[in-house]
């Protein structure tokens, strides 16, 4: 059975990489057209000097880092809570949350955040971006963190209650460590929704808050160029170079 | 307040002001009448909701739930023994789950446009069929709607993934070798131990994904060649090009309701709640 | 990274100017040789559509200060008070525009806007293509079933088939819409996809041979393959154009007035016409264009050819829900 698994997720691993494989492999191509006339650095040269690439870039790091931080620290709360205690209006908007479709969400958060500024002297910016990305990608942490705590036998968390452990103690030493995997996965999914996201971030982004798909889309629906190729190629390896680093130092 | 009633209110808070209020701000909206550069106008009106009734809605309503439906069926199918096997890899566990989720990290838009250089007529996989001779003329594997469901699956798969993993990452092998011990054959252990202790995975996995393949409007407007119109692409439309913002909240509200309603029956055959 | 760093630090001290143009509008170096030569900072930044740029400004305090709205926006964006007027005493330039453009229907005194530039619909294709369509009911061939693409914009599909109907790509009349919204429905199978931008590649490519596209697609298409053709079509065809214009909001009206001068420089507009393949409405600029592009039929085609086209115009609420009804009819059939 270990065999069969280990082969079918090199399958597995093979159709969700090919894309990018494919993308890299066409980042080196000296023509601007998929048809394969050379190899050619010029792409990320073009990236390099591309200021609004690089400063999307720049902002979405910055934009999903922080996002992150937020809403994997208010989903994991949420969902503790939510385990212990129903909350209906949590759970439906929550719910809700994950039905409601990026254009929607979008335009909501654009519209509500211009009836707040006419009351308060600001405009859209980052911030409006980091508190949208937040909004959105707790739902997010909060299923996959719940999945996990569905699973998990409450008896040893009554155990510690009863043995006087305070309930924040409780969960600070009985469930957060039995959480790790579930967080490292809920909050790898809230980055990748929040760096990936255009529709809902191109809404309330504000002049100085171009992010990265932003950029990428400006310049792809247009008439698609190698630039964007080489862009995220150059991300891919980057993130996945940090990944791969952050994980030989954990285990060391 | 104890510990566990304050854990929910950092949600709750962001949930009421960065949701719940500007949701509100739709619901009104879908109420109102078509400026006309977009924005709304002031006549309250159920117009809106009317127009919904007519039967070319209910048609791209249908042809959603079925695409949606297969897409999140194959993510199911396809994501189950990859949780599974990044569950059982041990130390390597995170660095398998960051290879599910690095694709990921490219723009969506560009890997759609490597899926459509890989399908075209002229694409990669036509050309190597061609040339190993399996068929004599390209084969038509762009713009329908296999096409958008391969595009579905492909964008989701992580949403399914994840959740599965980290309900199945608590599996404990004890059960699994006393069952195995006690007779039971690979199959039943599976049948009767594993799935039921994963299946709040599923049910999270399903959610994730199903939900955002109906509203998906980017894959089926690019792998479809905008041939088809799902409900993603009729919201989205109205939003943008037919600014016509009423008639879109409406339809927005509407199938978040057939959503939420749907959960709902499901959780209740079930008799446990998802969230 | 350290150049928009950079540029970053000394914003600060420079002054700014927010632009907020379509993609692929300028050269590479047009934004950086305006900061160079006026000693400012411009947050340039690009939309893919109207309605995208249009949801931004709406409420007035984006924090744009120039944007290119079509032209058949700029009467609603006037009405809804969203644009500054523009002070010719400051537009020493504007004599460079091209004959037509001095006194275009949107706008005859050019109170509002500037046009920039200006694009058609017509028809892509490859060689190979026969009988090579010259008109739009060629697009309604059997022999091209499976290898034609028409445009996923619901103005230029409707335009085709109103055209096809000898009708105004403007038409209101319900019955009108109703036979364009047949032709469309019937020429349906014969699609391959519609596709706007991305059908550039295709055609590239080999696979659409005949494809509904704006003219600027087509003359960077050529570019990589000059064997391809563009054809304005007999029936008619459709007109767009962009004009630059200063939002009521804008607190930097000299910067922006000076920025829209340095536009109708013809050495900068023609180098943007060289960089990017896009029709400008600086006639001036023509003459500083190399050979090729300064004949090119497809950007500067011939009076007659260009009589036989029609301006988009803004339209009536009930004419707009209805097309966008018919649009989602012939999507969905």
């Amino acid at each position: 059975m270990k065999r069969a698994l280990a082969l079918y997720a090199v399958a597995a691993y093979a159709f969700l990489h090919l894309p990018l494989l494919v993308l890299a492999a066409f980042s080196f191509n000296r023509s601007r057209f998929m048809r394969w006339e050379g190899f050619s650095l010029e792409w990320y040269q073009a990236a390099f000097s591309n200021p609004q690439l690089m400063e999307g870039a720049s902002n979405s790091l910055l934009i999903a880092a922080i996002a992150t931080i937020l809403s994997t620290a208010i989903g994991v709360l949420g969902a503790y809570g939510l385990w212990r205690r129903r909350s209906r209006f949590l759970s439906a908007s929550l719910y809700l949350s994950l039905l409601t479709p990026e254009i929607v969400t979008g335009v909501s958060l654009l519209v509500f955040f211009q009836w707040i500024f006419r009351v308060l002297d600001i405009r859209l910016g980052m911030h409006t971006v980091i508190l949208a990305h937040v909004a959105f990608s707790i739902a997010y942490v909060v299923v996959v963190i719940l999945a996990r705590l569905q699973t998990m036998d409450a008896t040893l968390l009554e155990a510690a209650l009863d043995l006087g452990a305070s309930p924040s103690e409780a969960f600070r030493r009985v469930i957060l460590p039995v959480l790790g995997p579930a967080v490292a996965a809920a909050s790898l999914l809230a980055f990748t929704v929040s760096f990936d996201d255009y529709v809902i971030t191109s809404m309330v982004a504000g002049v100085d808050s171009e992010t990265l798909p932003m950029a990428i889309y400006a310049i792809a629906r247009r008439g698609s160029s190698p630039v964007l190729n080489a862009i995220s190629t150059l991300i891919v390896a980057g993130l996945g170079f940090l990944t791969l680093a952050s994980e030989r130092l954990r285990r060391r | 307040m104890s510990f566990e009633r304050l854990c929910r209110w950092p949600a709750a808070l962001v949930m009421a002001f960065l949701f719940a209020a500007p949701l509100g701000v739709i619901a009104a909206y879908s109420f109102l009448t078509r400026g006309a550069y977009g924005g709304v106008e002031h006549p309250w009106t159920l117009d809106n909701y009317a127009r919904l009734l007519d039967p070319l809605y209910g048609s791209i309503l249908l042809r959603s739930f079925w695409i949606a439906g297969v897409a999140t069926a194959l993510c199911l199918i396809c994501g189950f023994p990859l949780a599974m096997f990044i569950a059982r890899a041990g130390r390597r566990k995170n660095l398998y789950l960051a290879l599910v989720i690095l694709p990921f990290w490219t723009s969506f838009l560009i890997r759609i446009y490597a899926w459509m250089f890989l399908l075209r007529d002229t694409g990669l996989v036509n050309t190597i069929l061609l040339a190993t001779g399996w068929v004599r003329e390209p084969l038509p594997l762009l713009y329908n709607d296999g096409a958008v469901i391969l595009g579905l699956v492909y964008g989701y798969l992580p949403f399914m993934v994840l959740p599965l993993y980290a309900a199945l990452e608590r599996q404990d092998n004890l059960l699994l070798e006393a069952a195995a011990d006690l007779g039971a054959r690979p199959l039943d252990v599976f049948r009767r131990v594993t799935l039921p202790l994963v299946a709040p995975g599923i049910r999270a996995g399903t959610i994730l994904v199903f939900i955002p393949c109906l509203g998906a409007y980017l894959t089926p407007d690019l792998l479809g060649g905008g041939r088809t119109v799902m409900v993603g692409n009729l919201i989205q439309n109205q939003f943008t090009t037919a600014r016509d913002w009423p008639f879109g909240s409406a339809a927005s509200l509407v199938l978040m309701a057939i959503g939420v309603g749907l959960l709902w029956s499901a959780t209740r055959k079930e008799g446990a709640d998802i969230l | 990274m350290s150049a928009a760093g950079a540029a970053g630090c000394s914003a600060g001290r420079r002054p700014r100017l927010n632009v907020y143009n379509w993609s692929n509008y300028v050269a590479p170096d047009t934004i950086a040789n305006f900061e160079r030569e006026f000693g400012v900072w411009v947050r340039y930044s690009v939309y893919e559509s109207n309605e995208e740029m249009l949801a931004k400004i709406m409420t007035g305090n984006s924090g744009w200060d120039v944007v290119f709205p079509s032209n058949y926006l700029i009467q609603p964006m006037r009405q809804n008070r969203l644009l500054a007027p523009l002070n010719h005493s400051r537009l020493s330039n504007l004599d460079h525009l091209e004959g037509r453009f001095r006194k275009p229907a949107w706008d005859p005194q050019l109170d509002w806007c500037v046009p920039y530039a200006w694009g058609a619909a017509g028809i892509l294709f490859r060689p190979e293509a026969t009988p090579a369509p010259t008109a739009w009911s060629d697009l309604w061939n059997p022999s091209f079933r499976g290898r034609e693409t028409m445009m996923d914009d619901p103005a230029e599909v409707l335009g085709a088939c109103l055209k096809k109907l000898g009708k105004s790509i403007n038409a209101t009349d319900p019955s009108e819409l109703a036979a364009a919204r047949r032709e469309a429905i019937a020429q349906k199978p014969l699609l391959r996809a519609y596709l706007n931008a991305e059908v550039r590649d295709q055609v590239v490519a080999g696979d659409v041979l005949v494809a509904q596209a704006w003219a600027t697609i087509a003359a960077q298409a050529s570019t990589a393959s000059p064997e391809l053709a563009f054809a304005f079509p007999e029936e008619g065809f459709s007109l767009y154009a962009d004009n630059v214009v200063i939002l009521r909001e804008s607190s930097r009206s000299e910067l922006a007035h000076a920025f829209i001068n340095y536009l109708l420089r013809p050495d900068v507009a023609a180098a943007v016409v060289a960089a990017t393949r896009t029709a400008t409405a600086n006639g001036s600029a023509r003459a500083l264009l190399p050979d090729a592009l300064r004949d090119d039929p497809v950007l500067y085609p011939a009076a007659a050819t260009l009589a036989r086209g029609e301006w988009f115009e803004p339209l009536p609420p009930a004419a707009q829900r209805l097309r966008d009804r018919i649009w989602t009819e012939i999507k969905s059939a």
